[in-house]
Order: structure tokens, then sequence, then C-alpha cells
């Protein structure tokens, strides 16, 4: 009996092709604050912990700072108290479709890439490595609008009203940092746009914005306004997947807001990882394979 | 054919809590005044205690956005927008925050060819020399090679 198998882009695709070979790791007695600074300065949301033997034994994330930060531990804390452990491995010529599955089962971002000796890790698998070679693959396709100019029709473009969820969480600029990252870790967000009073968008507030005050010394009662990101990246519901996508990938963000018609009534957010449910939303010729749900 | 006899001993820090943006200026200033191009500053703390480097390569990687290998590729990209949260950025981050920290220091009687086993071996550009925790001037990567290259013409 034949068996149907869904294909979709990733098919084919392995591992070796969509991680990074620079591997990020501290030993378990590094501080916090060492952690900290190597987030910020090579751009990562996690660090890979070693053991004495240089065998890798556990993760830092940004969402494990920030548990430390609320839980009032000093930023000298070592890193073998607040871990969480054990790293999940793939290997290079493994199935991106699999590495991806096993990202959604365990409920991460990240794996890391045995080579051939088994203690030692060659690369890391992140999850919006993934969302931008999908992103790269589509623009190159055959079948995208960009290279067939008369489909406007046929092949309706994506919006961002498409793809966004309606929901939005805010914190008021008064609200103190401790509340922030109430809300943040228990709706499980990478950042929440922060209002004033009239609930106008005033600022965001990312994780990374958060684990750089805690760096700073920053108590966690001051107020969010303190330590928040302005202006709001927005972009109108109307704008085009593709277009909002761009905008993500050249200001480093994961999210950006969504207005109607009113910059300052925001609808909705969008994040890369939203986007990459449809593809790189490039054009809906093959929107029938969504690979990632809800990871 | 020591490192005393090729230090150079005006030198330039940086605090570890001035911002990116007010490294930069700094750069600048020492580069004015002593008539070349600066590539990196020692950081001492409020006790003149030598903390870290920071060179332009770490401040280059820190503005070097995640996603550069894909939007590298676009050639249709206005990157107009990049500058704007670029320029937030850089006054949100401390010195401290993307310094080099595990440094090398040599000694005023570290002799010669032990600073160019070392600036050989590690791609090392500048070496701070301390004596008894102070820093007491720096060794430039050039200043070997020219003072060398008196010692052969001679």
């Amino acid at each position: 009996m034949p068996v149907v198998k869904n294909r979709s882009i990733l098919t084919g695709i392995q591992v070796k092709e969509a991680m990074r070979r620079n591997v990020h790791r501290l030993s378990l007695d590094d501080s916090i604050a060492v952690c900290i600074r190597h987030m910020i300065k090579f751009k990562n949301n996690a660090v890979l912990v070693n053991d004495v033997e240089g065998a890798p034994c556990g993760v830092v994330s940004k969402t494990d700072i920030l548990g430390v930060y609320y839980a009032g531990l000093p930023v000298d804390t070592t890193l073998q108290d607040v871990m969480a452990g054990p790293p999940q491995f793939c290997y290079p010529d493994d199935k991106l479709e699999d590495a991806i599955d096993m990202m959604q089962n365990h409920g991460i971002h990240r794996l890391y890439v045995l080579g051939a000796d088994s203690d030692k890790v060659t690369g890391t698998l992140a999850y919006t490595d993934i969302v931008g070679l999908l992103y790269r693959f589509c623009r190159t396709c055959s079948k995208s609008l960009r290279k067939t100019k008369k489909a406007d029709n046929e092949l309706p473009q994506l919006k961002v009203k498409d793809v966004m969820t309606a929901e939005i969480v805010l914190c008021k600029r008064n609200d103190s940092i401790k509340q922030v990252v109430e809300v943040i870790s228990t709706q499980r967000l990478g950042a929440i746009l922060i209002v004033d009073g009239q609930i106008y968008p005033e600022g965001v507030i990312s994780k990374t914005d958060i684990v750089i005050a805690y760096v700073h010394g920053v108590s966690i009662d001051e107020p969010a306004e303190n330590i928040m990101n302005t202006p709001v990246t927005s972009c109108s519901w109307e704008e085009l997947l593709s277009q909002a996508i761009k905008q993500m990938l050249l200001n480093n963000i994961q999210r950006i807001f969504v207005y109607m018609d009113d910059k300052r009534h925001i609808k909705g957010v969008l994040s890369l990882s939203d986007a990459a449910r449809f593809r790189s939303g490039t054009c809906k010729a093959c929107v029938a394979s969504r690979i990632i749900e809800g990871i | 054919m020591i490192a005393s006899e090729v230090m150079d001993i005006n030198f330039h820090c940086l605090h570890p809590k001035n911002t990116i943006a007010e490294a930069v200026r700094l750069f600048k200033v020492a580069s004015d005044k002593e008539g070349k191009k600066i590539f990196g500053m020692m950081v001492t703390d409020d006790n003149d205690h030598l903390v870290g480097m920071l060179s332009m390569y770490d401040v280059l990687l820190f503005i070097q956005p995640k996603h550069v290998k894909i939007w590298g590729e676009m050639e249709d990209l206005d990157p107009g927008p990049l500058f704007d949260s670029l320029l937030n950025r850089v006054k949100n981050i401390r010195v401290e925050d993307i310094m080099t920290t595990d440094l090398i220091t040599v000694k005023p009687n570290t002799h010669l060819f032990v600073i160019i086993e070392i600036m050989i071996k590690k791609h090392i550009r500048r070496l701070p020399i301390v004596e008894e925790a102070r820093i007491v001037g720096v060794v430039y990567r050039s200043d070997v090679f020219y003072y060398l290259l008196r010692k052969f013409i001679e």
C-alpha cells in the first residue's frame, strides 16, 4: 500500500546545513554576570555549560536567568546553581524535520550538534536559524512571486493580518520590572509591550533588556519605563508578511507589533516563529505544507 | 631587548561603566591626540587596575546583526532602519559588557622574543605591561617590529 508522505520544503535538508558552527561554552563555576555578558556580546539566547572534564552538562537560557533575577540571587551566583539540563543533542546528518520535532517535544528552541566524538559539541542548531534558512530558501524558490510578476492574482501574497496573533499582553510603564518578569514568564513571551495610561504603546521590554538590567544592577522594583526600548517597532496589518519578516531580520528582533489604522492602536503581534509556520511568507505557492506548528 | 625599551607609556583607558557610544567617542579622541589610529584600549577600574581590553573587533562583533548571513544576500534592502536600532543599542550597553576579560599581560622586564611569541601564537596586537597590578605601558606589534628593524639596519 502506498504511504502518503507529506513533503515540506525542509524535506531532505540536514541539520548541518542550518547549524552554526561556533558553540558558546562556559564552565560550571563561571558567574551569571559572565554568562549574561556572553549572551550580549554574541547575541545568544542560551549558553552551554561544560563540566570540569569539558563535557557538556547543562544549558543556561535567558528564561533561566529571568528566574534567578526574580528570586533575588546576586549576579555572581555560579552557573552550576542555576543551569538546567541535560542539553538535548542531535547529529549533523539528522534530518532537519526530526530536529524540529525534537525541539517541539522538549519545548526548547535549541539543540546542540554532536560530532563523531560523542563528548564533542560541534555546533548549535537554533530555531531562529531554521526560520532564517526558510526565508532564504523561499526567496530563491522558482515559484516565488519575486520571479513571476504576473502572478499577483493567482497567488495572493500573505499579509501580516493572516498570520499575526491578535491577542496582546501589556504592562504599564509604571509597573515594576518584577511584574513584567512575572507576566513574561507565566505567558512564555519573549517580549512585552509597555503602554502609558491611555494604552498607547510606549516601548518594548524583551528578555534581553531584562538580563541587561540585571547585570547592570538595576533593582527589580524599579518601574518598567526605566529599562524599556523605544520606539516600538510596528507595522500595519495590511503589510505584506515578507516585508514584516525582512524588518524583523534587519532590526535584530524576534517580533513586531501590528497596528490597524493608527500606529497608537496596537492590535496584535507577529513573531518570527509565527511567520515560519507560514513558510517564508513570500508566496502562497506552497502554503499547503505548513511545517512548524506552534512551538 | 626587554619590554620597557619598546613600550609606549602614553596610553588611553576606558572605564568599565562607559557606554559603547562613549567608548567610540574616546577612541576618536585618543586617535586624534596620538596622531595615529587606535584599534584597542585598556579598561581600568576606579583603582587603576586593569580589568579588560576593548578592541575595535569587540565593538564590530557587537554591532553585527545576528542574521547578517541572510540579509547579506538581499540587494533590495534598505539598511536605514538597522542603524537606528544600532544607535539605541550602543547607548545601552557598557564597556564591561563586551570587553575581553581573559587577558595576557607581561612585565616590564619580559624579553622581546617572549612578547613576539605571544603576539604570534595568540594573534595579539597589543600587550599591556603590568607591574604590581598597575599598568605602566603597552607594547604594540608595530613598535616591536620597527624596533627590531632598526636593530637590523644598524
